[in-house]
């Protein structure tokens, strides 16, 4: 009887039960981050992984005192869970994304409420704590970008109507500053108002640089939703791709390696994905006469969807990974083989209560951190964080 | 699956050796003429089925919602203690041996148990507006069991009155998890009562093989040849009944705040059966002569 006692135990020992530990734990791992007040409402604009391993985010919030959104930062830690919250003044609204990383600090743009909606800088630290704010000037503060330590800014001067692409440090210190303008009248300048309201089109402002060094843009220019390409210094831009005034142009821009970009684009509602296409930075196009901008269209989105564009290397893939809402209502990921632009497979997030994507970012485990909103009891507005293991991904795109 | 074929081939070979060992200890032509020896060893073969209750009791766990501004014990899951019946039906395979039986006896286990959680939200600006959302979950858990038992009968009369412990090793069959989402609405403009159709969702990624002891109380009655048993056990889990890797895997739960909290799985069942002796001295001879 004893052979019979070793074998059962032995058994027993290779049964091998399935147990938590702390790295499946930040590994893999869905979050919503709830609020029981009725009325509050965030929106996430950004998350960034810290050193630490947790999850630093950005959002607005509502204000009951402003008709534009204040902002709200967010603290986790590497298991995703609550460490703190900062409401920040009601002298910081309509902050824009991304948080910009430089020297162990966090920045963000946001605008005043008053006093000609000036373009200010805030300086966070890794724990979600407001260091300062610094008044930057100009108005309308609409996408920004991390050069290399130094933030290239995008915003809307409203008295001489141009989109104005800046060089600032995180001092604060505009360097360099070059604006075109956005046609006269005020039909563009509408637009303008309610996408910062947010009583409007949300327009996928975004400025950039190419891997080759060319400053683009993707905003107004000339009455239309451009692709401008800018030297920083020339008044006319080195090159255009039109879009159809509002109607039609580039919904996210990833430069890839010389001429060649990953893009989204909408035309009257409908979005095409292309994940690989080369735009020359000179010469004037438009978006609807060029087949190579044809792209892959995805009924599945939203009209006018929002979408994020990011490069990941995972599972030693290198993929252009699209983010973006879906018609049911959940985050749909698409990955793209960054060399050839084949179809690597999809994914889809959430379920039962709407959810809307804010951000994707890499991180430090060679995973993926989605950020969005979701609406809990399908009518409270909250941020919501997917990590996802590389393990998971592999499993998704192959 | 290597895992199931690993017990399968492993528990063979403990039948093979305990037909080794009865090689060793006679034969039926020494057991014919010596009834006395013959009887110190048989072999039962039977079936039994039954009822089962389940409770679990949660080691770590886990919420998706992730409050900001209230405690996170509202989260809680608040799970009901052996509420919901279940079913089971055995095979059982008893080597009996010098007043102990040896027993293997392969399973089809299915569990329920539920657990529920309340949300609340406040207008700040009018707390008597407000909106309550209650979650009710029944989940249901098919298990294959192969639990290695050791009884021992108190008496040796016709009734016997029985103890058996023993230890098991369960395999995920299929899981499904049923969420009932009902709202208590006091902020549009009147109370309304929302409750919304069931939410059914394969759940099978959600658990995993674990494994456990037993223990229980029984009486078998001999009835002619053959023995009826009714039989208690209370079952407990030592390992986790959640597969922690798919914990936020499946998007309809996760969508609605739900993640599967590490898990000990509880059962008290309750099975009735026949068992049948393999090995007869002669056709007048009855099994309970001893």
């Amino acid at each position: 009887m004893n052979k019979l006692f070793s074998i059962f135990l032995l058994a027993l020992v290779f049964s091998c039960a399935e147990e938590s530990d702390p790295a499946t734990d930040k590994a893999n791992f869905t979050r919503i981050y709830d609020n029981n007040k009725f009325d509050g409402s965030y929106y996430p604009i950004d998350a960034k992984q810290t050193p630490d391993g947790g999850y630093l985010i950005l959002a607005g919030r509502r204000l009951a005192a402003s008709n534009f959104n204040g902002a709200y930062l967010l603290k986790t830690d590497e298991l995703g869970a609550f460490v703190s919250e900062l409401e920040l003044p009601s002298s910081i609204v309509a902050p824009i994304g991304p948080l910009l990383e430089t020297g162990g600090k966090y920045y963000f743009f946001s605008m005043t409420p008053t006093n000609n909606y000036q373009t200010q800088l805030s300086e966070v630290d890794a724990t979600g704590a407001l260091s300062k704010t610094t008044l930057v000037g100009g108005s309308y503060p609409s996408a920004a970008f991390n050069d290399n330590g130094n933030f290239l800014l995008l915003r809307y001067d409203n008295f001489s109507q141009q989109s104005i692409v800046s060089i600032v440090n995180p001092a604060g210190s505009v360097s360099k500053s070059i604006g075109y303008t956005i046609g006269a009248g005020d039909g563009v300048e509408e637009k303008f108002i309610t996408h910062f309201l947010r009583t409007g089109r949300q327009f996928p402002f975004q400025v950039g640089k190419t891997t080759g060094g060319q400053y683009f843009f993707n905003g107004f220019y000339n009455y239309t939703f451009s692709l401008v390409f800018t030297d920083l210094t020339a008044t006319t831009p080195i090159g255009v791709v039109q879009g159809q005034q509002a109607d039609g142009g580039f919904s996210g821009i990833l430069p890839l390696d010389g001429n060649r970009f990953a893009t989204a684009r909408f035309n009257f509602g409908d979005n095409y994905l292309i994940p690989s296409v080369t735009i020359s930075p000179t010469g004037i196009s438009s978006i609807v006469n060029r087949k190579d901008l044809e792209g892959n269209n995805l009924p599945e989105l939203t009209t006018n969807a929002v979408v994020k564009i990011v490069s990941v290397s995972t599972n030693g893939k290198d993929m252009v990974l699209y983010g973006s809402n879906t018609r049911s209502k959940q985050i749909a990921l698409l990955a793209y083989d960054k060399a050839t632009g084949k179809f690597l497979g999809s994914r889809y997030l959430g379920f039962s209560n709407p959810f809307e994507i804010a951000s994707i970012s890499s991180t430090l485990d060679g995973g993926l951190a989605v950020c969005g909103t979701t609406f809990v009891a399908g009518r409270f507005p909250r941020i919501c964080l997917f990590k996802i293991s590389k393990e998971e991904l592999g499993k998704s795109f192959k | 699956m290597r895992k199931l074929y690993l017990i399968v081939i492993l528990l063979s070979l403990s039948l093979g050796a305990l037909a080794q060992e009865k090689k060793r200890n006679g034969s039926f032509n020494t057991a014919k003429t010596n009834p006395n020896q013959f009887l110190q060893q048989q072999w039962w073969l039977g079936f039994k089925a039954g009822v089962n209750v389940a409770q679990v009791d949660p080691s770590k766990r886990y919420s998706i919602l992730t409050p900001t501004n209230y405690s996170s014990s509202v989260t809680d899951k608040q799970y009901d203690a052996f509420k919901e019946l279940g079913l089971q039906t055995t095979i059982e395979i008893t080597y009996y041996y010098k007043g102990f039986y040896f027993s293997v006896q392969p399973s089809y286990i299915s569990s329920n148990f539920t657990y529920s959680n309340q949300l609340e939200w406040v207008n700040s600006t009018n707390i008597s507006e407000t909106l309550t959302q209650t979650y009710k979950q029944n989940q249901k858990i098919e298990y294959a069991d192969l639990p290695f038992l050791i009884k021992y009968d108190i008496t040796g009369s016709k009734l016997r009155p029985f103890v058996q412990v023993g230890v098991f090793y369960s395999i995920l069959l299929n899981a499904v998890k049923t969420v009932d989402v009902s709202s208590l609405d006091v902020a549009s403009g009147g109370t309304n009562t929302i409750n919304s159709p069931p939410l059914i969702v394969g759940s099978k990624d959600l658990f995993s093989n674990y494994w456990g002891v037993i223990a229980g109380v029984g009486v078998s009655y001999q009835l002619g040849n053959v023995r009826l048993v009714l039989d208690a056990t209370y079952r407990q889990s030592l390992s986790n009944i959640a597969n922690p890797q798919n914990r936020f895997s499946n998007d309809r739960l996760s969508g609605i705040g739900d993640a599967q909290d590490d898990l000990n799985l509880k059962n008290i069942m309750v099975s009735a059966g026949v068992l049948f002796p393999m090995r007869y001295l002669s056709s007048s001879f009855k099994s309970n002569d001893r």
